[in-house]
C-alpha cells in the first residue's frame, strides 16, 4: 500500500530537515537501507535511509525544500500504485491547516488559484522557494507549482515549540515551570527518557541564579531567551505608560537654560549644611512656583473607562457620561521619578508650593528611602499633578519622557554641561547649562499653553530670584 | 459500635430490610435450609418463612429473571448468585431486561432489584471460578454497581440497594466475608456513588474498590515508612462513579495508581485511569499506573495464582514508577 514518507528527527535536536539531494528519481525501486535523500539537519548532513523496500513513487519535497520532522516529503509504496488519494487528503489537511493560520504574509491569491486548478491539488507546505532550485525537475511528470508562497508555514510550521527540540516533561513540570518563570528546555530531566518531572522544576528554581547548568551545552544556552515572568510591578508599569502613550498625543518642548544661578543658590545655600540639599529639591521647588502661576499645566485629562478611543473618534458628541472630562487640580503635588532595581516608582511630594526646598528635600529623602524598602503606600506614589525626571547623573544630555497618567505634563531634565553660550555683548563664553524636555499631553495642554510655562520655567530656574515675584 | 463480620452486617442489612419493608424477599441457590453458601442468610429462613427466603434449583438464567419479574410486578428482590462467575448465565436477564425496561417503557416499569453475590479471586477455585467480572456490570447504562470494601459499608450499601428503585449490583468477595470491622449499632445507610478515602495523603493516590483494599492499605503503610504519604480512595462505588472524589485527590497528588484484580484491559481499572489521565491531565506529574490481575485465566498452581493477582509489591513498584523514585 502506498504511504506516505515524512522527514525524521535525523539527529536527537533536529526539529527540521532540508533536502539537499534526492538520490533517485521518482520510479526508483530501492531496498530497505538505501539511501534515499541526503538531509541537512540542525548539525550535519546526514542520509536519509529506506525504512523497507519499495518504491518512490512521488517526491513531494523537492531539493532544496525543507520540511519539519513529521511532515511529507514522499510517497512510497508498489510500482504503479495509485496514490492519488493520499495526495488528495493530504491537500485536504494542509487547506484546513491553512484556514487555522490566519495572518500568513503570503498573498492569497496564489493559494485560491492552486484550489481552484484540478489536479494540482498537491501542496508542498514544508518547502521554501527561495531555497528550491530549477534542476533536476526536467524528466519528472506535471506537478504542482514548486512550494507556492501560501503554503510556506503552513500549520505545522505555526507551532510555537518544535516538538523534537523540546525534552519530555510532565504536564505539572510544564505548569510549574510556566509558574516560575522557568524554561523547561534549561531543565535535566531524571525521568524516564531525560523527562522533565516537577522535582525537576523545584531543584531548578532552588538552584542558585549564577550555577551553570552542567548537564546542557552551552550551545543550548545560547538558544531562545529565557522566559521571565514580570512581577506585578513591572506589569503596572507597562501598563500604565503604555496606556499613557497610546492614549495621550505627547509633544514635546525642549529649551536650554543657564544653570549657573540655581547652582550658586544651591551652594550658598549647602554652604556650612551637613547634609547637601539636592539639586532635585530646588528643581521641584521653582517648578512648583511655574505651577502656582501656570495652573492651566496641572490639570488630569480623565477619560471615562468605557469610552474607549474608537468611540470618542467615531462620534464628536459622545454622551455625557461617556465625555472626557479636565480636572483642575488646587494643590501642587510634584512626583519624582525614581529608578529601583526591580522598576521605576514616582513618589509624590505633595503642595511643594508651601514647602521650602529643604522640607522638599526631606522629604523626598525620606520616600526614597521608602521606595528602595518597597515600603511606599500608594498615596505615597499615586496623583502627581506634575512629574519631574532627571536623568541627569546619568550624563544625558536631553531626553523625552512619557507622561505619567493621569497628569498632563511631565518635565525630563538632562545633566549640567559646560558649553559655550553668547552672553552679554554677544561674547561667547562657557556656562554650564542644562536641557530641559517637557512632555504634554495635547488632549488638555495645546502647544502654546505649554510654550509659555517651559519659557517661564527656564526664566525661573535661570533667575530663582523671579520664584519670589 | 460493635465489631462485626462483613457477612454478618450483610445478614443484619438484609434482616433489617426485610423486617421494615415485606416486599422485600431473597432468592438463591442454598439460601433457604443451607442458610446461603457463605451463610450470610443464616436465620433468615426460620425468621422470615419460605416465601421471603426461597431456594432454588441450579438455573441462574430462571431465578434471576423470576426475581426481575417480581420486581416489575411490585416487590423488592435480592438476588443472591452463589459467585459472579455463574451469574454469566443470568446476564440476558440483567442486562437486557432489569438495565432496560425503565427506559424502554417511557418511566411506566421500575425493576427495585438487587443481585449480589462474591466476586473475584478466593484461593484454589481455578480460572472458572475465580474471575473478576465487575465490568461486565459496570459497562451497563442502567445498572447500578456498587463494592464494598468493609462490614460497615456492606451494611449501608445493601440497604441503599435494596431500597433504590433501580437494579444495583452487589460485588462482595468470598475472602471479604469473615473480615471484621466496626459498624455502628445505630441504623445508617451508606450512599450509592459516594467514594471513601480511606487514608489522606499527599505524595499519590491510590485508587481500589472491594477486596483489594487491603494489599492497598498495607502497601499504603509500607510506603509510609518510606516517608510516602498515600492518598487511599475506596470507590465503594464503580457506576455511578465518584468522580469527584478521585479528581479532587489527584489535583492534590498528581499521581496515580490504580488498583483493581479485574484483567487489565476493558477493565474498571482502565476506566477510571482514563478519567484521571483526562479530567486531571494538566496536573499529573507521571502517567497513571495500573495494577491489575494479569491478562490470563487464573492458574491454578497457588503460587502461580498469587503471582496473577495486584500485590503490595506490586502496588509499591507502581508507585515508585509515578514518583519517580526507586528507594521506596
Amino acid at each position: 500500500m502506498a504511504e506516505v514518507l515524512r522527514m525524521i528527527a535525523l539527529s536527537p535536536t533536529m526539529s527540521e530537515g532540508r533536502i539537499a539531494k534526492w538520490k533517485m528519481n521518482e520510479g526508483t525501486e530501492f531496498s530497505s537501507g538505501d539511501v534515499l535523500c541526503e538531509v541537512e539537519t540542525d548539525k550535519a548532513s546526514m542520509d536519509y535511509e529506506a525504512p523497507t523496500s519499495a518504491s518512490l513513487l512521488k517526491i513531494i519535497l523537492q531539493a532544496g525544500g525543507t520540511a519539519k520532522v513529521g511532515d511529507p516529503i514522499a510517497v512510497i509504496g508498489q510500482k504503479g500504485e495509485d496514490y492519488a488519494s493520499l495526495l488528495k487528503e493530504r491537500a485536504s489537511e494542509a487547506g484546513v491547516a491553512e484556514k487555522k493560520a490566519p495572518g500568513q504574509q503570503p498573498s492569497k491569491e496564489v493559494s485560491q488559484k492552486e484550489k481552484a486548478v484540478p489536479g494540482k491539488t498537491e501542496q508542498e507546505p514544508g518547502s521554501t522557494p527561495e531555497s528550491a532550485p530549477q534542476s533536476d525537475t526536467e524528466n519528472a511528470p506535471p506537478r504542482a507549482p514548486k512550494a507556492s508562497p501560501a503554503s510556506v508555514g503552513a500549520a505545522p510550521r505555526q507551532t510555537p515549540q518544535a516538538p523534537a527540540s523540546v525534552p519530555p516533561s510532565s504536564p505539572l513540570a510544564r505548569k510549574l515551570a510556566l509558574e516560575k518563570g522557568i524554561d523547561i528546555r534549561l531543565v535535566p530531566g531524571s525521568g524516564p527518557n531525560g523527562r522533565v518531572v516537577e522535582r525537576d522544576i523545584l531543584e531548578f528554581a532552588e538552584r542558585p541564579k549564577n550555577t551553570v547548568v552542567p548537564e546542557v551545552a552551552p550551545q543550548e544556552l545560547r538558544q531562545g531567551p529565557t522566559v521571565i515572568q514580570p512581577n506585578m510591578k513591572r506589569l503596572v508599569i507597562a501598563r500604565r505608560l503604555s496606556e499613557s502613550f497610546f492614549t495621550a498625543p505627547h509633544y514635546f518642548l525642549k529649551k536650554k537654560i543657564n544653570a549657573e544661578a540655581l547652582l550658586e543658590l544651591r551652594a550658598t545655600a549647602n554652604a556650612g549644611r551637613p547634609a547637601k540639599l539636592s539639586f532635585n529639591a530646588f528643581l521641584m521647588k521653582i517648578v512648583a512656583e511655574a505651577l502656582v502661576r501656570h495652573p492651566e499645566i496641572n490639570v488630569y485629562w480623565r477619560v471615562p473607562a468605557a469610552a474607549s478611543a474608537a468611540d470618542a473618534a467615531a462620534s464628536p458628541e459622545p454622551p455625557t457620561a461617556m465625555r472626557p472630562i479636565l480636572e483642575q487640580r488646587h494643590s501642587i503635588d510634584v512626583g519624582l521619578a525614581v529608578a529601583l532595581p526591580d522598576g521605576l516608582i514616582t513618589p509624590v511630594v505633595r503642595d511643594c508650593n508651601l514647602k521650602s526646598a529643604s522640607d522638599i528635600d526631606a522629604e523626598l529623602a525620606q520616600l526614597i528611602e521608602k521606595a528602595r524598602g518597597g515600603r511606599l503606600a500608594p498615596e505615597e506614589y499615586e496623583g502627581a499633578g506634575f512629574t519631574v525626571t532627571n536623568l541627569g547623573s546619568f550624563g544625558i544630555d536631553e531626553f523625552t519622557a512619557i507622561i505619567n497618567p493621569p497628569g498632563s505634563a511631565i518635565l525630563a531634565v538632562g545633566a549640567i554641561v559646560k558649553e559655550p553660550i553668547v552672553g552679554d555683548n554677544d561674547v561667547i563664553r562657557v556656562a554650564q547649562t542644562l536641557t530641559l524636555t517637557l512632555g504634554c499631553d495635547h488632549r488638555s495642554i495645546d502647544g502654546a499653553v505649554g510654550a509659555v510655562f517651559l519659557a517661564d520655567l527656564a526664566r525661573m530656574l535661570e533667575n530663582p530670584g523671579m520664584a519670589l515675584v | 459500635m460493635a465489631e462485626m463480620t462483613y457477612r454478618e452486617a450483610l445478614n443484619r442489612a438484609l434482616d433489617e430490610e426485610m423486617a421494615r419493608d415485606d416486599r422485600v424477599f431473597l432468592i438463591g441457590e442454598e439460601v433457604g435450609e443451607y442458610d446461603g453458601a457463605y451463610k450470610v442468610s443464616r436465620g433468615l429462613l426460620s425468621k422470615y418463612g419460605p416465601k421471603r427466603v426461597r431456594d432454588t434449583p441450579i438455573s441462574e438464567l430462571g431465578f434471576t429473571g423470576l426475581g426481575v419479574g417480581a420486581a416489575i410486578a411490585g416487590l423488592r428482590p435480592v438476588v443472591e448468585w452463589m459467585t459472579h462467575n455463574f451469574a454469566l448465565l443470568a446476564l440476558d436477564q440483567v442486562v437486557n431486561n432489569a438495565a432496560k425496561l425503565r427506559q424502554m417503557s417511557g418511566g411506566q416499569l421500575s425493576v427495585p432489584i438487587v443481585f449480589r453475590g462474591p466476586n473475584g479471586p478466593a484461593e484454589f477455585l481455578a480460572a472458572q471460578h475465580s474471575q473478576a467480572l465487575g465490568s461486565y456490570w459496570m459497562h451497563v447504562p442502567g445498572l447500578k454497581v456498587v463494592a464494598p470494601a468493609t462490614p460497615a459499608d456492606a451494611y449501608g450499601l445493601l440497604k441503599s440497594a435494596i431500597r433504590n428503585d433501580n437494579p444495583v449490583v452487589m460485588l462482595e468477595a468470598e475472602l471479604m466475608y469473615a473480615w471484621k470491622g466496626e459498624v455502628s449499632e445505630q441504623e445508617f445507610l451508606v450512599p450509592i456513588g459516594k467514594a471513601r478515602i480511606a487514608r489522606e495523603g499527599v505524595d499519590v493516590t491510590l485508587i481500589t474498590y472491594s477486596k483489594p483494599i487491603r494489599v492497598v492499605e498495607e502497601a499504603a503503610d509500607r510506603l509510609a515508612e518510606k516517608g510516602v504519604q498515600a492518598e487511599v480512595i475506596d470507590l465503594r462505588s464503580l457506576r455511578p462513579l465518584d468522580e469527584e472524589t478521585i479528581v479532587n485527590s489527584v489535583r492534590k497528588t498528581g499521581r496515580c495508581v490504580v488498583v483493581d484484580e479485574a484483567w487489565p484491559l476493558a477493565s474498571p481499572g482502565a476506566t477510571i485511569a482514563h478519567l484521571v489521565d483526562s479530567r486531571c491531565f494538566d496536573v499529573l506529574d507521571a502517567p497513571v499506573e495500573l495494577v491489575s490481575g494479569e491478562d490470563v485465566p487464573m492458574p491454578y498452581n497457588h503460587t502461580l495464582e498469587l503471582a496473577a493477582q495486584p500485590s503490595v509489591e506490586k502496588v509499591i513498584a507502581a508507585v515508585a514508577k509515578v514518583l519517580y523514585r526507586e528507594d521506596v
